[in-house]
């Protein structure tokens, strides 16, 4: 039994009888006991996974049994599973045990999925490489002296290393495709609406998107069938019609025209990169693909805006951390209200310090209209800009990360370099789009991702898209 | 540039402490000098995209009551109350 299986072959063996869900979660239980100690993927795991799994199995016999049939998933620590511990890898709720489950996960758990662990990722999910979790960094499982990305380290990492067969992200600015680029899998950020965010720990909700990370397209596409559609507990959900997103999914790109986005192609785009980058325009040119290039001119101002609208969101969402109704143990007594609060705070990281600052600052009066307003409007001219461009083509490509993945230590000191990391994943959500990133190649052992963004509600066609560039490269298999 | 005084006064406007994490005012000025590039994208005339939904279409407004459970997972309360340091 490999556990290298994808979640449809999973499905296939489970159904034939050649392996049972209990034998499954038990080899997936010892393979992150053998290689999470190096990579720190978990930051919690399930102990009743085994025995979950065996129930499953007395189900399958009764053949009541839901589409994921005992599937190992994880599920990002900032993403509610009843009865667990949901931290944000923050001090600040290092006990906080969630009192209800995500709408994605009871979705997941309706169709007998096993949750077996919680994974780790930047502090309330603010970052990009997991350096900024509190209790240390996971390891990229293609060579662990570089980050694996983030928010999404944890689930990438996970589902990189075969610690899982699939895993819940959240994308607030790239923090699912990022991870998934380095780590060398598929993460989708879906249109804006698409995912409940019911029981995902805000950080800020007008962009954000939970996201399903496996490694094929087609795993990513099964878990969006289970967890996408409407919701009554969070408004901004959209009717998907109960879309199969399997369906069809090798109906090809002959005839798509696609997008070439110039400030995102060009200048401070590695060379390596870029030449991946050409490798697969030419790749999806051969299966019929037509190509055009697209300018797009407020990318540029696209990563000031993003942390203008996220640190104002992130700022006001952070604001209920006061150790009162969530937090750790820290005696009342002696304290007056407002120092007893800013002493408690003194568990959230430097990240979510700054960003809670920042958050103060760029809305407040006298500020606003340099700042936030001006984000906001950076933020409207953008979306009509990238709606006038997919009126003309089916869909946007680009590297998913303009550079290769860096070594723990090296972007950190500097904020600035750190956020131009992700100039090139954050125009989808300000944009409210949804854009995935596909495996493609390899530079000196180090993971190289494309990204292609399409046209809200098209998610489908991008799927179908995606599922056809995955197939113009065979990859290499994780070295860990 | 931002002084230093403002980002402290904001700090403290949102209950941070910084007094000794010289770093944090560092960077956030950094940060902020950043952010002036917005000055650049000439988008003054530019109308703000705004959505609208209709109160019908939002969730019903209903009350429901709280589980027992979740006040006796609090580290610290009193009855029903959520227990709080005294106000100056």
């Amino acid at each position: 039994m490999s556990l290298r299986i994808s979640a449809l072959k999973y499905v296939e063996e489970i159904k034939n009888g050649s392996i049972t869900a209990e034998e499954f979660v038990s080899k997936t239980i010892e393979r992150i006991q053998k290689v999470d100690p190096k990579l720190h993927a978990y930051l919690s795991l399930n102990d009743k996974a085994i025995e979950q799994a065996r129930a499953v199995d007395k189900k399958i016999k009764s053949k009541n049994v839901g589409v994921c049939i005992g599937m190992p998933i994880s599920i990002k620590d900032n993403i509610c599973v009843k009865g667990t511990k949901t931290t944000c890898a923050s001090k600040m709720l290092e006990d906080f045990v969630a009192p209800y489950d995500a709408t994605v996960v009871s979705r997941l758990k309706d169709q007998d999925a096993i949750i077996v662990g919680k994974t780790n990722l930047d502090e309330f999910a603010m970052g990009f490489t997991t350096e900024f979790s509190a209790f240390g960094p996971s390891k990229n499982p293609w060579n662990t002296e570089y980050v694996p990305g983030g928010s999404s380290g944890g689930s990438a990492v996970a589902v990189s290393a075969l610690e899982c067969i699939a895993s819940l992200g959240s994308d607030t600015g790239g923090s699912v495709r990022n991870p998934a680029s380095f780590c060398s899998i598929v993460g989708l950020k879906p249109t804006y609406g698409l995912i409940s965010r019911h029981g995902l720990i805000s950080y800020s909700n007008s962009i954000e998107q939970i996201g399903p990370m496996a490694r094929t397209v087609e795993d990513v596409a099964f878990m969006l069938n289970i967890i996408a559609g409407i919701d009554s507990h969070d408004n901004t959900t959209v009717d998907n019609q109960k879309q199969d997103y399997l369906k069809e999914i090798n109906a090809g790109v002959n005839g798509k025209k696609i997008g070439i986005v110039k400030e995102m192609t060009q200048e401070g785009v590695d060379k390596q990169v870029s030449s991946a980058t050409n490798k697969a325009i030419s790749n999806l040119e051969k299966l019929g693909a037509s190509f055009e290039e697209i300018s797009l001119d407020m990318v540029k101002y696209s990563v000031a805006a993003y942390y203008t609208i996220t640190a104002t969101e992130a700022g006001s969402n952070l604001a209920r951390y006061d150790n009162l109704r969530y937090g750790y143990n820290f005696d009342l007594e002696g304290y007056e209200f407002n120092s007893y609060i800013s002493k408690a705070r003194r568990n959230f990281g430097p990240e979510v310090t700054r960003r809670m600052i920042l958050g103060g600052y760029v809305p407040s009066a006298g500020h606003a209209g340099r700042y936030f307003l001006k984000a906001m409007k950076v933020k409207s001219k953008l979306t009509s800009e990238i709606n006038e461009a997919l009126k003309k083509v089916d869909m946007l490509l680009s590297p998913t990360v303009p550079v290769l993945p860096f070594k723990f230590g090296e972007k950190i000191d500097d904020p600035i370099a750190l956020f131009l990391v992700d100039i090139n994943t954050v125009t989808a959500n300000l944009t409210g789009k949804p854009a995935i990133s596909v495996p493609f190649e390899f530079s000196n052992g180090l993971p190289i991702g494309i990204q292609l963004l399409g046209k809200p509600l098209h998610d489908k066609q991008l799927l179908q898209a995606a599922y056809a560039l995955q197939n113009t490269v065979k990859l290499p298999e994780v070295p860990i | 540039m931002v002084s230093k005084e403002e980002i402290k006064h904001i700090a403290k406007l949102m209950r941070i402490e910084i007094d000794d994490h010289v770093v944090h005012i560092d960077r956030v000025q950094k940060i902020i000098s950043y952010f002036d590039i917005l000055d650049k994208a000439n988008v003054e005339s530019e109308e703000l995209d705004v959505k609208e939904q209709a109160i019908e279409e939002l969730r019903d407004d209903k009350y429901i009551l709280y589980d027992e459970k979740l006040i006796q997972s609090l580290k610290n309360y009193k009855g029903s109350y959520i227990r709080a340091p005294k106000m100056s």
